[in-house]
């Protein structure tokens, strides 16, 4: 099955190159003046986020349907939450246009 | 200028690339959960019993032409163009020519009593004698046809007997021990005879022979390695191995004895290996109603025939105490003796792998191992705690207390259940029977994909019991489970099942009728 083939994980490795130069052309075109705990944060909401995905659909690979969209729905404020601020935090720091 | 336009481009494209790669990874995350979830090796512990073992898509494959060419007269095959064919053909000839020649002897034997002078006596064979085929005529039946139209394959028949048995015979002499474990081996995937004697006698034999004389292992600690490594060939998903205690023998009913009377713990029942296989997880999901025991049940059995008749091919005692050919043993106590696992609120072990769901069997043996110690996975912190399996329970047999202190089973403290009342809910329960729900039920029944086993890890290792409490709390808060009246028969209950029944369990599926649906409430 190609969802549990190591070509799978290659992919999800090579696609992160160029979402990495995206978000640096992203930030800099913001102004964002990111420095490594600002690039610290935003790779562990991004984490978190793969991770709850990653969660939620081996749930509902399981048959747990209804488990998964509970944890989804308890996760995605969390998500939120954690989102707001990192934006926030990100933003304080933006330099004058 | 133009720089500055060129610089926009290359950052656009940069950007859009990364956001089709986010979109891209966060997609592939997803199908790749989704797989983690439903991937069948996840099923049941190392065996992969899913529907993908098979997996090429045959409907690709479909041939255009027919598949055989027909070049002349088609017929059936006859029985004796196999050499097996002719090998039981032969066996018959041959018996019928012993009876005939005993017939013979016994008129001689008469006649050497009755007739011949006091002292006579017949001549005894001289020597090994060289084995040798009978001649064509010798032969009848079928077979004599067969050799008669083929006598090329008389020829070659008679140099296996003649020539290449014989030689084997020399080459087993010389380096059968060389093949010593593969002989086990295959004699272990043979069948098992029933136990109809006493461990005395049952325990030492190996079909109608007494088994060979014992083989000397390195150490302990090496016998131990070996059968554990060929219990898990023979199907244990987990295995342990300790010393017999004389208080897990039941005191009656030993398998073999006349009297089922009460008796000592037999003096060879040194060690017991324990070890378990796990129902297949999608049925089990379906109990009470929909879910059987029968699965782990036979598949232990057999790993449990094997084990046996393995242990006595290398020269050890052996009995089995499996599902099917009855115990002469409590199953608990061992499990936890032998490092398996840990008792549960819900009186069975739960193990780190699978939790409560599996199945066990054992074979007692003299052969000297080294043992595995129990071991403590927080299971009886867990326990108190959670009663998910107390709560669930259709016959309200599992104790809701906060502890077990105070609980006595025959001089032992442990969490007890009701079994007569957990026995009758058995009795009202439809499909193959039983109920299994506080096994399923359990959190540590689980699968094993990353997500549980993750949870498995965290919990272990966690001092402070908040992974517990975690789990316990998503298990009760995210997890949709009937309650425990709707695992009832109707009116007070639907038959409820823990989870749908997998498809391959749906009457309506596959087979042309409308049966009454009580989980719906018809």
């Amino acid at each position: 099955m190609f969802t549990t083939s190591m070509l799978l994980m290659l992919i999800i490795g090579l696609v992160t190159v160029p979402l990495v130069m995206g978000a640096v052309a992203l930030t800099r075109d913001m102004k964002l003046n990111m420095n490594w705990w600002k690039w610290t944060l935003t790779g562990l909401w991004y984490f978190l986020l793969l991770f709850c995905i990653y969660l939620d659909f081996t749930f509902m690979g399981e048959g747990e349907i209804a488990a998964a969209w509970k944890l989804l729905l308890f996760e995605g404020v969390i998500l939120l939450i954690l989102g707001v601020g990192l934006v926030r935090i990100l933003l304080s720091g933006r330099s004058a246009v | 200028m133009k720089d500055k336009k060129s610089n926009l481009t290359r950052r656009s494209f940069l950007k859009a690339t990364g956001a089709v790669a986010a979109g891209i990874q966060i997609g592939a995350v997803a199908g790749a959960g989704l797989a983690a979830g439903s991937d069948p090796s996840t099923l049941t512990g190392w065996q992969h019993l899913g529907d993908n073992t098979q997996f090429v898509d045959r409907s690709k494959l479909v041939l255009k032409g027919k598949p055989y060419t027909i070049v002349g007269e088609t017929r059936r095959c006859e029985y004796v163009e196999s050499p097996f064919g002719r090998n039981s053909y032969m066996m018959r000839n041959m018996m019928e020519q012993r009876r005939e020649k005993m017939k013979r002897q016994e008129i001689e034997d008469d006649y050497v009593r009755d007739v011949a002078p006091e002292g006579g006596q017949r001549a005894e064979p001289s020597g090994p004698q060289k084995p040798s085929f009978p001649e064509l005529n010798s032969f009848s039946g079928p077979l004599l046809d067969f050799y008669k139209k083929f006598p090329e394959i008389y020829e070659l028949d008679k140099i296996r007997t003649e020539s290449i048995m014989p030689k084997r015979s020399e080459d087993l002499k010389k380096y059968g021990d060389y093949y010593t474990l593969i002989d086990a081996w295959a004699n272990a995937w043979g069948t098992s005879e029933r136990i109809t004697e006493p461990p005395e006698i049952s325990d030492f034999k190996l079909g109608r022979r007494s088994i060979p004389d014992p083989l000397p292992f390195k150490s302990p600690k090496h016998a131990s390695e070996l059968l554990k490594k060929v219990t898990h060939h023979f199907g244990a998903s987990m295995v342990g191995i300790t010393k017999l205690n004389p208080d897990w023998c039941y005191n009656h009913s030993l398998r073999g004895s006349k009297n089922r009377g009460a008796y000592e713990k037999p003096e060879h029942w040194k060690y017991i290996i324990a070890f378990g296989v796990p129902h297949q997880w999608e049925q089990v999901q379906s109990n009470p109603n929909m879910g059987t025991s029968s699965d782990a049940y036979a598949r232990s059995t057999i790993a449990a025939r094997r084990l046996e008749t393995y242990i006595k091919s290398l020269g050890y005692a052996a009995r089995r105490h499996s599902p099917m050919d009855g115990y002469d043993l409590v199953a608990v106590p061992i499990l936890v003796d032998a490092g398996l696992g840990q008792q549960g609120r819900h009186g069975v072990v739960v193990t780190p792998e699978t939790g409560s769901n599996f199945r066990v069997a054992f074979v007692t043996t003299n052969l000297e191992l080294e043992i595995d110690k129990p071991i403590d996975f927080g299971v009886n912190e867990f326990c108190t705690t959670c009663k998910i399996c107390a709560d669930i329970c259709p016959s309200q047999s599992i104790s809701h207390a906060d502890t077990n202190e105070g609980m006595n089973t025959r001089g032992y403290n442990h969490w007890e259940i009701n079994q007569t009342s957990c026995y009758n809910y058995w009795m009202q329960s439809m499909g193959a029977m039983g109920c299994r729900l506080c096994i399923i039920a359990c959190p540590y029944s689980r699968k094993n994909n990353w997500l549980h086993a993750l949870a498995r890890k965290a919990d272990t290792g966690d001092p402070t019991g908040l992974v517990n409490d975690g789990l316990t709390w998503m298990q009760e808060k995210f997890f949709d489970t009937p309650e425990a009246a709707e695992y009832l028969p109707p009116p007070d209950g639907r038959f409820a099942t823990f989870r749908d029944p997998p498809e391959w369990l749906q009457v309506s599926k596959y087979l042309d009728m409308n049966p009454l649906d009580p989980t719906k409430g018809q």
